[in-house]
């Protein structure tokens, strides 16, 4: 669903390449984190996967890069909406302004779309209620606390129901109930096998968790990739500049005490549990 | 529901639920009628005959008398102290100590505060009943370009946030001990550090709102749909049509007579 060849990207009027060298396969129905410290590239690779890098940041490309079946530097932008998703950090600025209800909000995308009414309610309430904004439909949407805005910035993009979906630190301003929904939401949305989500992260404990692999991007090039397990219980971590999770540091020291055997290192609490006990 | 920086005002009345481009058809027929109309009294005339009962109806009435008096009054002062007391060789008709008013420039005023009143109602009429972003859509299903309706509706509800982005900053510098208070100087010189991050960090907002827009599919051509329904019948499309054709006729009207 996502191939990514020998991918370098240069920002214009950077001195070096953001992605350098960067190769990748993401399967359809996969759940992929990107981790990595910042300036890693993270960012810019969420923008490379929607089409955002060439297309609106401009600047060197080289390499392969095909998300959903279409070649993202030969297709415009406006056909990629819809197919491709991407969700931002800030929730301010993705709220469009255009329209003055929270509902209405969610259905801009899918009116762009040239859905059919009908199908545009639907779809809104089901992406109201799996965000829990339900009860806020006829709010503006600028009456919303920043978790909600994100939720509804999420919400959003669901209701296109994108093949492939980006979402660069989605959960920034949620709390951990609001963060566990979300990424519940995204694993039964991918074990549909209908959505592809990756997405750039910093709470290891829920990639830990919910993630099928992770992939640690470390100065524009892939450091690590493979199960969480591996990857976030691996010293990989540490090279890329990332601290371990408490599960993995507590393990870690029991090891080192002598205390635990020389199992794989948990990195949730269920395995930390199992390690120790 | 809040409507940000708009004047509308919610209520449950026919006028509300009259098709936006019937309402807006009745202002812009208003604004030719203005200047075509004969005589100082018609446009209170119409303002009396047909705006007020139209404001009535829509269950704005205090709000709708109250705009139009904020909007209307000081120009109607200034038109009346201004024309009546500097009218060029005009019959005195009032003294007031060494100045005169003058009946030609009274009338002349009269007039004048007649046409403000008449064009400043009928679209404070149209921005009470009217949710902006529904006259949008209605502009927008009749080829009127998405683009400028969308700056006109996220102008509106932007404005709020904007102020309250300003107040952070403002906070923030003062709690850096920026001086905000004082003579006029302090203020000036205040003023730099407070704009400068407000003017810079929209910029970035905007890159950022520009994703934003692309990813919902904003620059997608073809034809896009809509999640309001705009309720229209053949009576309004009828009513509109006259109401519009009533503006050239008042033109020639004006013209001939």
């Amino acid at each position: 669903m996502i191939s990514v060849q020998d991918l370098t990207y240069t920002y214009p009027g950077a001195t070096g390449p953001s992605l350098s060298g960067l190769s990748l396969t993401v399967p359809a129905g996969q759940v992929c984190a990107v981790i990595g410290a910042n300036g890693a590239g993270k960012s810019t690779l969420c923008h490379a996967l929607t089409g955002f890098i060439p297309h609106f940041f401009r600047g060197t490309l080289q390499g392969g890069l095909r998300v959903a079946d279409l070649s993202i530097p030969d297709t415009p932008l406006a056909e990629l909406a819809g197919t491709i998703g991407l969700v931002f950090q800030n929730p301010f600025n993705q709220i469009t302004g255009a329209r003055f209800s929270v509902l209405e909000e969610v259905a801009f995308g899918l009116e762009n779309l040239g859905i059919p009414r009908e199908e545009i309610l639907d779809r809104c309430r089901s992406a109201l209620e799996l965000t829990g904004l339900q009860g806020l439909a006829d709010r503006s949407p600028y009456d919303l606390s920043g978790g909600q805005m994100q939720r509804l910035a999420i919400a959003s993009m669901l209701a296109m129901r994108p093949r492939v979906l980006v979402l660069d630190e989605p959960t920034s301003q949620l709390d951990p109930a609001g963060t566990e929904a979300v990424f519940l939401h995204l694993r039964q949305l991918a074990s549909t096998g209908q959505t592809t989500v990756l997405l750039a992260e910093h709470k290891l404990e829920w990639v830990a968790a919910f993630a099928d692999r992770v992939l640690v991007l470390s100065a524009g090039s892939l450091a690590a990739d493979g199960p969480p397990r591996q990857v976030l219980g691996s010293g990989d971590l540490e090279r890329a500049g990332l601290r371990s999770s408490r599960y993995t540091l507590v393990a870690r020291r029991a090891q080192e005490l002598g205390l635990a055997s020389a199992a794989p290192l948990p990195v949730t609490l269920e395995q930390a549990v199992e390690f120790l006990t | 529901m809040s409507q940000g920086f708009s004047l509308y005002l919610a209520r449950d009345s026919g006028l509300h639920r009259l098709h936006p481009l019937t309402k807006l058809s009745l202002a812009a027929t208003l604004l030719v009628a203005a200047f075509a109309l004969p005589g100082p009294w018609s446009s209170y005339a119409v303002f009396l005959l047909v705006l007020l009962p139209l404001a009535a109806w829509g269950k704005i009435l205090p709000g709708f008398l109250r705009s139009v008096a904020r909007s209307v009054l000081p120009f109607a002062i200034s038109l009346f102290l201004i024309q009546g007391l500097l009218w060029p060789g005009g019959s005195p008709v009032a003294w007031l100590g060494p100045l005169s008013l003058k009946a030609e420039g009274l009338a002349f005023a009269l007039a004048s505060t007649g046409r403000i009143l008449m064009i400043v109602s009928s679209f404070l009429l149209l921005a009470l009943s009217t949710r902006p972003d529904l006259l949008m859509i209605a502009l927008a299903q009749r080829g009127f370009p998405s683009t400028l309706s969308y700056i006109v509706v996220t102008t509106i509800q932007i404005v709020p946030y904007f102020q309250g982005k300003a107040r952070a900053i403002l906070d923030a510098q003062r709690s850096r001990g920026l001086e905000t208070e004082g003579g006029v100087r302090r203020r000036l010189r205040a003023l730099l550090p407070l704009v400068v991050p407000l003017v810079l960090s929209s910029i970035l907002d905007i890159e950022e709102r520009a994703i934003a827009l692309e990813a919902r599919a904003f620059g997608r051509r073809g034809t896009k749909t809509s999640l309001q329904v705009l309720p229209d019948s053949r009576a309004q499309s009828v009513l509109r049509w006259a109401i519009l054709a009533l503006a050239p006729l008042l033109l020639v009207a004006g013209l001939v007579l």
